[in-house]
């Protein structure tokens, strides 16, 4: 077995939706003789990007006839048109000597070439991924001030969440004469927490579109480039730009990352981050400078508490797994584009109460796989039906058990103060604690 | 070049984060691009086993020490993940071979006292303990090990003068925490062990052992706590027989025993923190406690009921029967308690601090 594969195949298992990712193992079991696999990612790939010309042209590509030898293959000719992929050189040693190789001999194989042709391929997959550089961020690349074009309406189903939106921060920003009345202060984030994958940067986008804000997000990737480059200086960049675009919400996706608890952060550049990122807020809430922030994770209990005083993420939100209209709703979004009939959403919703909306989308991308090879296998296209869906939720199971596990411990052992208190009602509603 | 110090810079933070998967991403493409980068396949080993894969882990560990034989960290990452494939002499040697590497490196040793630990040579695992300790005074997590290299030779004030060394360095050693749990137990004190699990549960809620720790010594309580009951019950079966008593009490007796037995576990239950009763109603909800709890009060029923109805002249055959059926009713309640508990306190995997990680 190769290392490699084996690797990559944990990676897209990890990833699923890295397009170079999946079409680099496509390449490399295409080379490896695996087609069937192949095949199956190169449709993954095709289901997120239609137009992906790489896929295309290895999808195209005739199978390697193992008849063949990688001489021959060469032999065809100058005229011939490079093979999509190239023959692995490891190929060679299946013999058991020593791969010989003869510059000079017309017709044989070149090995550097096929090792050329290789290197080509690789580094392209990731260098020229947006935001893989750090330093010296550049505002206009690295943050997008954006409309969002989205409101709580069109969040679907989750009405509590909507309601305990409203009351804990909605209301107080849209109502500032009430708020002068009540010397209400405007000062401090809102900080959602939940299980992932159940809509909570969804939510924090619809808050921006609420309140007329601009929206800049600032991802795990961003937070990791920000720990690698100067990252005092990077953080220091971010509120300026939201600054100069007020009204402005700031949403920190998974702040655990920059925001976990400093006595576990050995890594001194991590430690002074997050030191800048408290100086960055204090600056904010304090200053009313139209920068609202937001932000979410997965794992409140690992955010540094310094990070939760007031003024800074004193308020929480818990956004849970989606009810019943809401992953209706994620079903109708997750399926809009794709060739569908006598789809029953309703059924659906019931058979996945406890999926995340995460588990959802991989739900319709099983299904939607499943049609594509079927497509493959027939030679002509068919509709994605109830039936592949059904199949689909039998297959993928709830991904949320580890983080319910968790949310217990919490519940049980680390609610001080009540912090957690809706967590608690709501695993005593489901029976978990 | 640059670029390569940067990606490795990305997946490392990537790994101090915890985020083994997105890491293990990026360095499959990071290897495969740079398959001659020695410190590339160590991350990609370490996030391998952060993902709990040890299999790659030790594939990846071996590609580094084939790119820079000198180098002791390939060594200690192979014999890490070796521990978790559970073998324990390669892991050894992977452990000596770095600590040969780089002896004046406080971590080899440690590697060394855990692969020893985990190898059943308590001996060795205490003078690598004792080394590390020599050249890192200050890092917790060395007393942390040397408390368990302590516990496992039988020393247990010494496990906890180190596990509060380690505490006093690290007050949020959840480990250590663990650890003096598991003292506590040791010394079949069982409340203190579970106070001890709590804090540890509380400091690091996402470390699941802790809990499972709680679990585990409630069933076990509950187990023995089935023992004892069957145990009093045979006796008050076996005593009118032998003592040729015309009829015995044996209503009064169940009776009493029954109370006693639910008495004693509601005492300690009262002793608990609040946290922990809770966790005990649930367990005791489970359907595995129910079943054990059922089966033995069965067995003891239909034994109760065997000597009480059957006329005395025919107790010599009855009792023998009603005998077995008890003891057969205990060792089945046990085993349901046992089965899927898993692994015992301290028997979990990613400790934090687990000191062979870089």
């Amino acid at each position: 077995m190769d290392p490699v594969i084996e690797s990559l195949r944990n990676a897209v298992a990890a990833m699923p939706d890295d397009v170079p990712l999946r079409l680099h193992l496509a390449s490399l079991l295409l080379r490896a003789g695996q087609r069937d696999e192949a095949v199956r990612h190169l449709g993954a790939v095709l289901q997120r990007d239609p137009g992906n010309g790489e896929a295309l042209a290895m999808l195209t590509a005739p199978a390697p006839d193992p008849s063949v030898s990688p001489e021959r293959t060469v032999a065809a000719g100058p005229d011939s048109p490079p093979p999509a992929v190239a023959p692995d050189p490891a190929d060679g040693d299946s013999s058991g000597g020593e791969p010989h190789t003869d510059p000079n001999a017309t017709g044989s194989y070149d090995w550097s070439q096929a090792e050329d042709e290789l290197r080509d391929v690789l580094p392209a997959m990731f260098v020229g991924e947006a935001g893989s550089t750090s330093a010296g961020l550049d505002e206009a690349r690295a943050y997008d001030a954006e409309h969002t074009g989205l409101t709580l309406g069109d969040v679907a189903g989750m009405t509590d969440v909507k309601k305990r939106l409203e009351a804990a921060f909605l209301a107080p920003m849209r109502n500032p004469e009430l708020r002068k009345l009540y010397g209400k202060s405007l000062r401090g984030g809102l900080l959602l927490y939940g299980p992932p994958g159940c809509g909570k940067t969804f939510i924090a986008r619809a808050v921006a579109g609420e309140l007329g804000a601009r929206f800049i997000t600032v991802s795990f990737a961003d937070l990791i480039d920000m720990f690698v480059g100067r990252s005092e200086r990077n953080i220091h960049e971010l509120f300026e730009v939201a600054r100069r675009n007020a009204p402005c919400v700031v949403f920190l996706d998974e702040v655990d990352a920059i925001g976990q608890k400093r006595s576990q952060l050995r890594n001194t550049p991590m430690r002074s981050a997050v030191n800048q990122l408290l100086l960055e807020l204090d600056d904010v809430t304090s200053g009313n400078a139209g920068v609202f922030l937001l932000a979410a994770t997965n794992h409140p209990w690992d955010v540094d508490s310094a990070l939760r005083r007031p003024g800074r993420f004193d308020r929480t939100l818990l956004v849970l797994p989606p009810d019943g209209p809401a992953r209706e709703g994620v079903f109708r979004f997750h399926l809009r584009e794709r060739p569908v009939a006598g789809i029953d959403l309703a059924r659906l919703s019931r058979l996945t109460d406890g999926y995340s909306g995460a588990d959802i989308a991989h739900i319709c991308e099983t299904a939607a796989e499943s049609a594509l090879l079927d497509s493959v296998r027939i030679g002509e296209p068919r509709l994605i039906a109830q039936a592949d869906l059904e199949a689909a939720v039998s297959e993928v199971r709830p991904s949320l058990g580890t983080w319910f596990d968790t949310a217990r411990n919490v519940a049980l052992f680390a609610n001080e103060g009540g912090a957690y208190d809706d967590l608690v009602a709501y695993l005593r509603k489901r029976r978990l604690i | 070049m640059t670029e390569l110090r940067q990606e490795l810079a990305r997946a490392a933070t990537m790994l101090d984060l915890g985020r083994y998967e997105e890491a293990s991403s990026l360095l499959a493409r990071v290897v495969s691009a740079e398959p001659g980068s020695s410190r590339a396949w160590c991350l990609f080993a370490r996030a391998h086993l952060g993902a709990d894969r040890y299999a790659e882990a030790v594939e990846a560990a071996n590609r580094a020490a084939a790119i820079e034989p000198a180098e002791e960290w390939p060594h200690r990452l192979a014999s890490n993940a070796l521990m978790h494939l559970g073998n324990h002499t390669e892991a050894l040697r992977a452990a000596s071979e770095s600590r040969r590497l780089a002896p004046s490196y406080w971590q080899t040793h440690v590697c060394v006292a855990q692969a020893a630990l985990a190898a059943s040579q308590p001996v060795l695992a205490a003078a690598a303990a004792a080394e590390a300790r020599r050249l890192a005074p200050n890092e917790p997590d060395v007393h942390f090990l040397s408390g368990k290299v302590a516990l496992a030779r039988g020393d247990l004030d010494g496990a906890r003068a180190h596990q509060e060394s380690a505490l006093a360095l690290d007050p949020a050693h959840s480990g250590a925490m663990n650890e003096l749990g598991r003292i506590r137990l040791r010394r079949h004190d069982t409340v203190g062990a579970i106070r001890h699990f709590i804090n540890a549960a509380r400091t690091t809620p996402g470390e699941h052992i802790y809990s499972r720790n709680i679990d585990v010594v409630v069933l076990r309580t509950v187990s023995r706590i089935i023992y004892v009951f069957v145990l009093i019950a045979l006796l008050m079966l076996w005593v009118p027989a032998v003592m040729h008593v015309d009829r015995f009490p044996f209503v009064l007796g169940f009776g009493v025993l029954a109370l006693g037995t639910v008495a004693s576990f509601a005492v300690l239950l009262l002793r608990l923190p609040r946290e922990a009763r809770m966790l005990v109603r649930r367990t005791l909800r489970t359907r595995r406690v129910a079943t054990a709890l059922a089966v033995a009060a069965g067995g003891v029923a239909v034994a109760f009921a065997a000597v009480t109805f059957v006329p005395p002249a025919e107790l010599p055959q009855t009792l023998p029967v009603a005998i077995i059926v008890t003891i057969a009713a205990r060792i089945l309640a046990t085993a349901r308690l046992r089965s899927p508990v898993g692994r015992g306190p301290g028997g979990g995997r990613n400790q934090p601090g687990s000191p062979a990680r870089r």
